[in-house]
Order: structure tokens, then sequence, then C-alpha cells
């Protein structure tokens, strides 16, 4: 039932529904994992170099920080500020509808709530997730050249020629693509599950909301190594 | 089979408690029908089930002459756009105002252009006196005022079956006047079969044709309004008259009360 409803193909009529959402799970977390890529980017580079200067391979600065970036905690970290900021809104929305009756009279009106309501989300997370990702590696790699070339003089030339020899696009970047379009579709899917499956009470659409981004974070660290991200 | 809305032996349960022993009515083709009884009887569940959002245990829910319960998700989907459906809560969305709420059915499931849509809406809006509350959202709405935004979206496709849950609680007297009026339009001019539940008695009495008293899982009295005034079984004379004592309960089933109250509180 769920798997039908959801992948079929999402009709012209529902595009402003997914356009909604992404803009309210997509474009409302920018800011949040913006600030957080820079300031990781930073810290990388800022640790990064004091181990490599030891060597005399600061050089190799740009390269490492982005392929960290890009392949893990991009992805990753992107994907818990998601789970954390999106993810929990998702839940607690669609648990709200649920306690208010709003989703029994949706489908009483013979309008598929499944559809109407959880597939906008899901392919909205499918779409954002990469795209988060992905610019939180950009301003991460920005905020580590700030650090490393402006402060701590790193070469300037060496530091993003090392990265353009080192990273590529089917290496590299395609699997971070991958990695997050997996956990967008982990988060939404999560969110939305436990939204629907909560009990409908306020107290049931609290835990339920707690237990989904745990669900994720378990999902997470399970498939990589992993900082704790609130400490960032 | 002329009748809109058969049940036929309908037992359900939920947990361990067993809401219907065994009902069985027959909701008549464009008649306003009453379903009364003392609350948590389960006047809800019986709406529930005749809109195939829960299943029987055992028994069948026919309407239109189809199986509900045994309807496709989208066969059931179908069946549903021709029925309205207005909830005790009311529970318009609360991401929409009250103007897109009663568009809401009318946006899906028709191609009316912009225009038309919005005279409709406009349309059902004035006939529940909500025409200058449009654009407010359901949180800023009093009680009375969201149910009847939700009568307004529940009429708004003109179905060919309207279950009002409670439509009469929270209005007051004028308001209540003008949707009684409103009801017994709808089903006079567009000959909707109505299904009413309310423990208003004397307003629903004045506009049904038919009543059902549901007491204990069991349909304990049906006739014309008439017909259960003169009925003598004392059931329906405390129901209808409203006494304290007699064979319906006002309370959950539960253990005795002096009992109750002597009894040592275990230790926690
Ligand atoms: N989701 C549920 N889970 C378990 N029991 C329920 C649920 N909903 C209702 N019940 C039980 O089913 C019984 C019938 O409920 P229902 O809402 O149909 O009553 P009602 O006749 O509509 O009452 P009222 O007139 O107060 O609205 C009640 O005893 C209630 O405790
Ligand atoms: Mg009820």
């Amino acid at each position: 039932m769920w798997w039908h409803a959801i992948w079929r193909k999402p009709e012209w009529k529902n595009w402003p529904l997914i356009v909604t959402q992404i803009y309210r799970l997509g474009v409302l977390s920018v800011v949040i994992t913006v600030m957080s890529g820079f300031s990781i980017g930073a810290v990388l580079a800022l640790q990064g170099y004091n181990q490599l200067v030891r060597y005399g391979s600061e050089s190799a600065l740009g390269l490492g920080v982005a392929l960290v970036l890009v392949m893990e905690i991009g992805p990753v970290v992107s994907a818990l500020l998601f789970a954390g900021r999106a993810g929990s809104a998702i839940t607690a929305e669609i648990g709200l509808m649920k306690a208010t009756e709003q989703l029994s009279s949706m489908e009483m009106m013979g309008v598929d709530s499944l559809q109407r309501i959880v597939s906008p989300r899901l392919w909205a997370g499918f779409i954002a997730m990469p795209i988060l990702a992905l610019m939180f590696s950009v301003v991460g790699i920005w905020g580590a050249a700030l650090v490393g070339v402006e402060w701590l003089g790193v070469y300037e030339g060496a530091f993003w020629s090392g990265m353009q020899d080192g990273v590529t696009f089917s290496d590299h970047v395609l699997k971070g693509i991958v990695k997050s379009v997996v956990f967008g579709l982990v988060i939404t899917w999560v969110a939305v599950f436990e939204g629907y499956d909560c009990q409908a009470t306020s107290e049931g659409i609290a835990s339920a909301t707690t237990r989904g981004r745990c669900i994720f974070v378990c999902f997470g660290t399970g498939t990589g190594f992993f900082p704790d991200p609130y400490h960032v | 089979m002329t009748d809109h809305i058969v049940l036929e032996n309908v037992v359900f349960t939920r947990g361990v408690r067993r809401i219907f022993y065994d009902v069985s009515l027959r909701i008549p083709r464009g008649k306003v029908t009453a379903i009364m009884g003392p609350s948590g009887t389960g006047k809800t569940t019986l709406l529930r089930l005749v809109g195939g959002q829960i299943v029987p245990d055992s028994g069948r829910v026919w309407v239109d002459e189809q199986e509900i319960p045994k309807l496709s998700r989208e066969a059931l989907f179908d069946v549903r756009k021709s029925m309205g459906m207005l909830f005790q809560s009311g529970a318009l969305f609360s991401d929409y105002s009250v103007f897109d709420n009663v568009a809401f059915p009318l946006r899906i499931h028709t191609d009316l252009p912009d225009q038309m849509i919005r005279d409709l809406v406009l349309l059902k809006l004035q006939s529940v006196g909500l025409r200058g509350a449009a654009d407010l959202f359901p949180s800023e709405l009093s009680g009375g005022m969201h149910r009847r935004g939700a009568l307004a979206r529940a009429i708004a496709l003109d179905p060919k079956i309207i279950m009002y849950d409670e439509p009469f609680t929270g209005l007051d007297p004028v308001a209540m006047g003008v949707i009684v009026l409103l009801i017994q339009t709808l089903n006079q001019v567009y000959g909707m079969t109505s299904i009413i539940v309310s423990h208003d008695i004397a307003e629903t009495a004045s506009i049904a044709d038919m009543v059902y008293l549901i007491s204990d899982g069991k349909v304990v009295g049906a006739g014309s309004p008439d017909h259960l005034y003169k009925e003598d079984s004392p059931r329906v004379q405390q129901f209808i008259k409203g006494l304290p004592d007699g064979p319906v309960p006002f309370h959950y089933p539960a253990a005795d009360f002096e009992d109750e109250l002597l009894e040592e509180i275990p230790n926690r």
C-alpha cells in the first residue's frame, strides 16, 4: 500500500506541493547547513594544518579537507542537521494532523493522504538533501580555504590544485551525492512513518518526534564514522 | 435493495470493548435519518463504518449496493467522493484558510476554472454565514464557526450522502435555526441522503424522517419521530425525555461506586 501510493510518478498537479515542501524542508534548512558547514571546514583546516605542517606536507591540506567533506562529513552532518530540523517538523506536523482528524477528514473526501501528504515530502527530501549536502561541502571548503590559505598561509596554488587533481567527480563527489540521497530518503521516510504511526496524543507526538530522530542518528552513525553533531 | 445505506448484523469491537453486538439498519435514499443514543454508544463509530474508515469484525455494510469493507482502496476513494462528512471535531485543515478548506475538495475532484470554484465556495460559505470569515484560518475561528466551516466543506461537492456528526453542538439559537434549515434544504432541493447524529431531540425530530436509537451496542428503537414519542419502551422514553433514572446508562461501564470508594489503594 505504502509503496504503491508513494512511488507512483508524481502528477504534474502535485508539483506545487513538492515545491512547497522543498522550500519548507530544504530552503529553510540552508542557514543552519551553511553555518555548520563553514565552521566544520574551518576546524578541519586548522587541525589538519597543525598535523600536516609537522611533516612539511601542508600543501595537501586542500585535498584532505575536500575529500573528507565531500565524501563523509558533508553528507552525514548535513543529514543529521536535516533530520533535526526538517525530520522532526514532518513528524510533528503529520502527528498533529492525525490527532486532529485532519488526515481522516481528507481520506473521507476521497483524497489519498499518502499521495497528498507523504509523497511530496519524500520527493522533497530526495531532492533537497543532496543539494544541502553539496552546499555544506562547498561552504566547508571555502571555510577551510579561509583558515588555511588566508590565515595560516598555506600556498594558495597548492591548496587548490591538489584538490583539483585528487578529487574526481565519479569517484568522490558522486559517492557523496548517492550517500546523501539515501540519507534524505531514510530521514523523510522515518519521519513520515513515525508521524503516521504515532499515538494521537501530545505525548505520542513528542515521543514519535524524538524516536524518529534517534533512529536516524543511529543509522547515520552506523553508516560512517561519526563525531557528535551537536557539539559542533 | 432500494435503501441507500444498509448495515446487516454488524459486530464491531475496539480492543476488548464490544461497541456493536449486532446492528442492522437501513437508511432510505433521499431522506433524513437521525441516529441517536447516549454518549459513547458508538454513533461516530457507525459513521466511520459507513465511510469505510474502519472495518466491522463481521456483518456487512452496503452503500449504494457496494459492499464497503470489500472495496479496494481506489474504489473506496471513488465511493467517498459522493459522500460528505462533518466530523465531530470539524477537522478543518489548519494550514489552509477557511476559503481554501472549502475549495479543497473542489480543486481536487473537479476541473472547474478558478472563477467558478471561487463562486461556489462563496456560495457555500454564505449558506453557513461565514462568507466574511473566508480569509481567516481555523485557529482564528470560534468553536461554532469552525464547525460551520467544516459543514461548508462537507457539502462543497454536493454529495449524494451527507453525514453530520453532531451538527448542532456549539451553535447559538439563531445559527441553529439556520443550520436546521440548511440541512432540510439540502435534503429537499438536492435530494441528499442525510444522516444526522445528534442529541438535540427537538431539532432533530423536526427534520428527521426516520430515527434510530442505539444503546448498548444494539438498535433499541426505530421509526419516525412521532412513532418513537409514542413508543412505550422504557429505554426510548427515558432517552427522549432525558430522565436520569432508567435503563439507559449515563456512566461508562464501571465497578460499583461504593466498592471502589471503599477499596484500599493498592501499594504503588
Ligand atoms: N480510537 C479508539 N480507540 C478505542 N476506543 C475507542 C476509540 N474511539 C472510540 N472508542 C470507544 O468507542 C466507543 C464509541 O465511541 P464513539 O465515538 O462512536 O461514541 P459516540 O456515540 O459518537 O459518542 P458521543 O455522542 O459522545 O460523540 C466509546 O466507548 C469509546 O470509548
Ligand atoms: Mg461521537
